[in-house]
């Protein structure tokens, strides 16, 4: 306790229990005191969970899709429209980053987003400026449909989709001579992992997988070429196939089939979920059980997650996960109650977000690499996150900047009463923006922020509304209860 | 002025136990530089007496073409469609010759500025470009410790005084720099202020706010946003340099130039920096690599050299304290694929450019190249030697220290100190 700064409580002001607060933040996009309520009308958080699991109104997510002309074409107008100088290709990848970007601050799916997200990561493709780029929405959106599936029928979408075959050239790959690219981050970064697999065994998942063609920088058209097929025995890890036929799509399903149950595919996704959802260093048994889970439920997804939420060791978890630049961008959006409208040009608020996103360190899908954006503390707790997340928060809560097409609310709407103390004012603060209660600690930082006292009585004409709100609003989201999930 | 004197308890806790925390993980890219990381670990108090530059070639580089080994018959039966046309190589001698596209670093090479070392790698295929970055980096094959060897080189002398570490361009230092020293990085040189503040001083209310909430936070994150706060005070002198390039530089408008560029402001700017890692690429192209006048590998291999060149350029006089060295996790397979691209292999090249380097020359020992589909350029030279040269060369350090276990054998590329 510091001397002189003794919390107030503002009892007018709900504040979230435990489980809803760690919900919203690991499966809700972050906790609102919005989502707090949707949580109540629900029945509580655990049952809001199950309903997010189950399929539900997905209303912002179709509205949204027309906010960007790409989101729905094909390649091969993707390349029309580059040619005829209306957008450039590269764009249609962006313009996916900035939907989900959208969606994840305003979708009434956020369990769905946070999942889209999650497998969008581990089978990565990056949205940018490659041949990729024009398959990239069709991917996420593909992505999306399958993210409370299987895992078998994700593996089976990404493996042959031509996104994925752009980017790890299985697109361009023959029997003469299969390209290695992505047979070998099938293996080591999208299912058995690293150590457990030989280089003969890349060589045949290699040659399995031949085929899956896509005509590269001319018609876009992708398609299964028998004639690209390799023949002849194949062995992967335990898997064998004498691969007779010229059309090797059976082949190829059964090998993926076969990848998305091994027991080490199993153990690798449990240890990601547990590692984003839980904590960094995960414990074994809790690992151990999910894998389980995911084996004894043919690599169902929603029965993982929900042993996941009713493990103790999620239940004691809460903040015990730095929040990632995007998390940190949806997640100031969504608390400060900034809302997007539909972009009109460059500078509209739904299309800068991804500059926003890129400056705090990485914008969505755009980490560079096939192994996907790393996701412990370490990674995310750098001098240039930290620096550049302060000038975030301040920027946001100053509605400096993006001005266009977004909804700010008005410093005034920040003080509940005409007339608060400061102490007051601060334990409102704290609850609706952190979703818990004033401390000692925050009262005294927040008081030294603004260079008021505890008592001082705050109007809407006092100088920390008129002109303080933005320093004042900084303390909450500067807060490590803010920068951690 | 800084905001936590030495001495103080969180001074010796960032200084002793920053490290992982600071330092673990490995992100690529993203911020400023795009696909380009920038990051700068410091020396004790004030000037360094030299600084390397380790510019990482990530995603693996071809070394057989950007050091053509034209006299071996192998290489051209193996590259019909993208070998590099003999009579366009450059600075050639009886065995290799450059890449045109290095023709911006001609005038280095010239002046025995810039040297070339073949056929170097790990003693072992590592084809994961993940663990092989870590294992490259680390460099310590007998310890399970994520120690990297930079991290080893600037804490040689095993002080406590915090080096500041710093990392420009990209969020995430690499595997090298990880270790018990503590890490920064910033996007850029001019991002490494505290937003919302007029001084950044210990009396502005905005970092006294700060400072109360976050002195006591343990983890990670704490520590991150101390060492943040530190490093606004410490980089004042780099932030007051001239933005423009010196001497007319003119560095490409990629992201390696800009990289390399606040690189050059960095050094000049001259706080103590040790050490600066760059990460550049990717040049990892099983595909479309190229031919010798268009395509990826010609591209990348013109910003690499344009680059380069315009970094020296940029540091005139201060280049004497400068060392360059560029390294690959692994290099790529001496036979193209049907898709005109090159699958992961085994040896590499090395550049060594500035500061120390014996140069004009190609050094290794050749092993001779096998035209078969899963044929690699075997490695007769391991990797830290040439590192070793080079950090025995321009640093009162010990190679044993800084990679331990290694049998070091001798390449010659470096003057002795």
């Amino acid at each position: 306790m510091h001397p002189g700064f003794e919390p107030a409580q503002y009892d007018a002001t709900p504040l979230p229990s435990t489980l809803e607060r760690l919900l919203g933040n690991r499966f809700g996009q972050g906790w609102t005191p919005a989502l707090g309520a949707a949580m109540a009308s629900a029945g509580g958080a655990r049952t809001w969970f199950d309903t997010q699991l189950a399929s539900g109104p997905d209303r912002f997510f179709e509205t949204s899709r027309g906010w960007w002309p790409s989101l729905t074409l094909s390649a091969a107008e993707i390349w029309r429209r580059d040619r005829d100088e209306v957008q450039p290709f590269w764009e249609a990848g962006f313009d996916h980053q900035r939907w989900c970007l959208a969606r994840r601050i305003h979708s009434e799916r956020p369990l769905l987003e946070t999942m889209t997200d999650f497998w969008e990561n581990l089978l990565h493709v990056p949205a940018a400026g490659e041949a990729e780029a024009f398959f990239r929405a069709a991917y996420g959106t593909g992505i999306r449909k399958r993210a409370l599936g299987s895992f078998a029928e994700l593996l089976r979408f990404s493996t042959t989709h031509p996104a994925m075959g752009c980017y790890l050239n299985l697109a361009t790959s023959r029997k003469s001579a299969p390209n290695e690219d992505l047979a070998r981050e099938l293996l080591e970064v999208h299912t058995v992992g690293a150590g457990n697999f030989t280089e003969k065994d890349v060589v045949d998942s290699a040659r399995i997988l031949t085929g899956y063609r896509v005509d590269v920088w001319g018609t876009w058209a992708a398609a299964y070429d028998p004639g690209s097929h390799w023949t002849g025995a194949v062995q992967v890890l335990d898997f064998r196939h004498d691969n007779r036929a010229e059309d090797g799509r059976s082949v190829a399903r059964a090998y993926l089939d076969h990848l998305a149950r091994h027991p080490l595919t199993a153990e690798r996704i449990a240890r990601r979920l547990a590692v984003r959802f839980v904590a960094d260093d995960p414990s074994p048994a809790l690992v151990g059980l999910l894998s389980r889970t995911y084996r004894a439920h043919d690599t169902a997804i929603a029965p993982v997650l929900r042993a996941l939420v009713d493990s103790a060791e999620f239940r004691r978890a809460a903040g015990r996960k730095v929040r990632l630049p995007e998390e940190d961008l949806v997640a100031t959006y969504r608390v400060l109650g900034a809302g997007l409208r539909k972009p009109v040009d460059t500078d509209s608020a739904a299309h800068v977000s991804i500059w926003q996103c890129e400056a705090l360190g990485l914008a969505p899908f755009r980490w560079p690499r096939p192994d996907g954006r790393p996701d412990a503390a370490a990674s995310w707790t750098s001098t240039a996150r930290v620096l550049q997340a302060f000038q975030m928060h301040l920027t946001m809560a100053g509605g400096w900047w993006p001005t266009k097409e977004i909804d700010l609310r008005p410093a005034a709407s920040w003080l509940p009463e005409p007339t608060l103390r400061f102490d007051l004012l601060v334990d409102h603060l704290a609850r609706s923006i952190l979703g818990s209660a004033s401390t000692s600690t925050l009262l005294k930082s927040a008081c030294e922020a603004v260079q008021v006292e505890p008592d001082t009585t705050i109007t809407s004409t006092h100088r920390v509304v008129r002109w303080g709100m933005p320093t004042l609003l900084s303390v909450f989201l500067d807060h490590p209860a803010h920068l951690t999930r | 002025m800084s905001s936590c004197a030495p001495g103080c308890p969180e001074y010796g806790r960032v200084s002793r136990r920053g490290f992982l925390t600071l330092a673990a993980g490995a992100l690529a890219a993203t911020t400023v530089f795009g696909d380009t990381v920038l990051q700068t670990a410091w020396s004790r108090e004030g000037a360094a007496p030299a600084v390397l530059v380790v510019l990482s070639l990530r995603g693996a580089a071809d070394g057989l073409n950007l050091v053509v080994p034209h006299a071996d018959p192998a290489y051209w039966t193996a590259r019909p469609r993208i070998a590099i046309p003999k009579d366009r190589l450059l600075a050639a001698d009886a065995m290799f010759g450059l890449h045109p596209a290095l023709a911006p670093l001609l005038p280095l090479w010239r002046d025995g500025r810039m040297a070339a070392v073949h056929a170097t790698g790990l003693p072992a295929p590592n084809r994961s470009h993940f663990s092989a970055m870590e294992e490259i980096e680390d460099a310590d094959p007998g310890s399970p410790a994520r120690v990297g060897w930079l991290n080893r080189l600037v804490g040689r002398d095993g002080d406590t005084d915090p080096l500041h570490a710093l990392h420009l361009g990209g969020p995430v230092p690499p595997t090298a720099l990880l270790g018990p020293h503590p890490v920064g990085a910033a996007p850029a040189v001019d991002d490494i202020v505290l937003a919302g503040t007029d001084t950044g001083g210990p009396d502005d209310p905005r970092v006294r706010s700060l400072h109360t909430v976050w002195d006591g936070v343990p983890g990670p994150l704490g520590e991150g946003v101390r060492t943040a706060m530190r490093m606004v005070d410490d980089f004042g002198p780099v932030r007051a340099t001239p933005v423009t390039p010196a001497n007319g530089a003119a560095y490409p408008t990629s992201d390696l130039g800009r990289a390399l560029a606040a690189a050059a402001r960095t050094i000049r700017g001259d706080v103590g920096a040790e050490v600066i890692t760059v990460d550049h690429g990717s040049w990892d192209m099983h595909a479309d690599l190229g031919t010798v006048d268009r395509g990826d590998l010609r591209n990348m291999t013109a910003d690499l050299a344009s680059s380069l060149a315009a970094f020296f350029s940029d540091l005139g006089p201060v280049a004497e304290k400068v060392t360059v060295v560029t390294l690959s996790e692994f290099g790529r397979r001496v036979r193209e694929n049907a898709s005109m691209g090159l699958d992961h292999g085994h040896g590499n090249v090395m550049f060594l450019l500035g500061a120390g380097v014996k140069g004009g020359r190609y050094y290794g020992s050749w092993p001779g190249l096998t035209d078969t589909a899963q044929a690699d350029l075997l490695v007769t030279r391991d990797y830290r030697s040439v590192l070793a040269e080079v950090v025995s060369s321009r640093f009162d350090a010990s190679p044993a220290a800084v990679f331990p276990g290694v049998r070091l054998e001798t390449i010659g590329a470096m003057a002795p100190r």
